[in-house]
């Protein structure tokens, strides 16, 4: 049972189109695994699409010759959609199926530490960073917490944290005051964005860095 | 009763109101039916005097640059076009799939123009996921073919693979059953994945 989903806001701004792929692709894959937010998101799609066609500041355009030349370029027949293999992964000696919007990310690069594996997804927004991170059995993350801001999307398995215990779809938001220390009795795969590195919160922080750098 | 005859004047307008959009949607529904069942230019002439101004309008306020809002309006009916064929009435209203087009093409546009990335990866963020599908039978073939892999592997390798995947066993488990500490089990398992991912890999 999922119990954690992306707001309203969220969900909204997915389905404008605005966005960015790192959170893009967190929201569609939620979706995917939700049939609630599904339905939400078709009727924000729908009113999204009535504001935009009756949107009052409406000014005439010369399209030239554009409609002529749509209708008399030939084309091939788009009758038939067939749907996209699954996206899958296999990391830590398991195979995983994922959700559609992982379907672009097929040749992985992980990375390890401990019982952690890291791989890049996407990379091109200025500080944001999301990857899939794995974490075998018994892991954990120490005690930390982010500058900005941390979503983990729950694609496999089952983790911990100081606030309870998410299941496969969850999608889980932290803002950058709380901290915690996730941990996986069974091993788990998420999806992670975060707009800054890991800050932890013990002493040992010097130890701790080649493992902050992995996750971020 | 004053108050009374106010309320219903007011539902009648309220009715009227409605009722307008709903022949307004209908209409955009009929001309793309049209389109998909007979290319007919007519009805894609009209479907092209609603939603090109309106898709303009939304294109300057996303990109603020003429040429590219009219990239945007060309793009979005030239794909209305080809695609008509495969609106679904039963799933929505017309203008919703075309502001879903549209939303696609902008989506992939703006990280063109952001990221200089051309990955198209809007069909993959919002999937069409009613139609036909056909990967059931892809994904029966590829777990009959798996299944023989299986019965290929070593002895040793066999057992873990069986009964982690089909069992369901943890690996503690086999572990204790097979009497072998469980970076044995871990390893058998590797060498397995290693090799029936080869097989896999040489069958596709």
């Amino acid at each position: 049972m999922i119990k954690f989903h992306p707001n309203k806001k969220m969900l909204t701004a997915f389905s404008a189109g605005e966005l960015p792929l790192s959170l893009s692709i967190a929201v569609s894959a939620h979706i995917e695994l939700c049939e609630e937010c599904a339905q939400q998101a078709q009727q924000v799609e729908e009113s999204l699409s009535h504001d935009t066609w009756h949107d009052e500041s409406l000014e005439n355009a010369d399209f030239g010759d554009m409609l002529q030349s749509i209708m008399t370029t030939s084309f091939e027949p788009l009758e038939t959609v067939v749907r996209a293999p699954h996206a899958r992964v296999h990391i830590a000696g398991r195979d995983y199926q994922l959700p559609t919007a992982f379907r672009q990310y097929q040749d992985l690069k992980w990375s390890g530490f401990g019982a952690i594996s890291r791989a890049r997804i996407v990379n091109d927004e200025k500080n944001v960073r999301a990857s899939l991170l794995h974490i075998g059995e018994g892991g954990r993350i120490p005690e930390h917490k982010h500058k900005g801001y941390e979503l983990t999307l729950l694609l496999d398995g089952s983790f911990t944290d100081e606030s309870g215990t998410y299941e496969k779809g969850d999608f889980i938001l932290l803002d950058g005051d709380k901290s915690h220390s996730p941990y996986t009795e069974k091993g788990c795969l998420c999806y992670a964005v975060q707009d800054a590195p890991l800050h932890f919160m013990s002493g040992v922080s010097k130890v701790l860095n080649p493992l902050g750098n992995l996750i971020y | 009763m004053i108050e009374l005859i106010a309320n219903s004047t007011d539902n009648i307008l309220n009715n009227h109101t409605i009722k307008l959009l709903d022949e307004e949607q209908q209409q955009i529904n009929d001309w793309l039916d049209l389109v998909a069942k007979q290319q007919d230019k007519r009805a894609f002439s009209q479907l092209f005097t609603f939603f090109a101004p309106r898709i303009r309008s939304h294109g300057l306020k996303k990109f603020r640059q003429e040429a590219q809002a009219m990239e945007l309006v060309q793009e979005t009916m030239m794909l209305v076009w080809r695609k008509a064929c495969q609106f679904n009435a039963d799933k929505g209203k017309a203008s919703t799939w075309i502001y879903t087009i549209m939303r696609n093409y902008s989506f992939d546009m703006l990280r063109k123009v952001q990221s200089n990335k051309e990955d198209l990866i809007s069909e993959d963020l919002w999937p069409m996921l009613d139609v036909e599908e056909d990967t059931d039978e892809q994904d029966h073939l590829q777990s009959r073919h798996l299944l023989s892999y299986i019965n290929t592997l070593p002895t040793l390798q066999k057992q873990v693979v069986e009964g982690i995947y089909i069992e369901d066993k943890t690996q503690q488990e086999l572990a204790d059953e097979l009497s072998v500490p469980v970076g044995t089990i871990k390893s058998r398992l590797r060498l397995a994945m290693i090799k029936l991912r080869d097989m896999m890999e040489d069958k596709s």
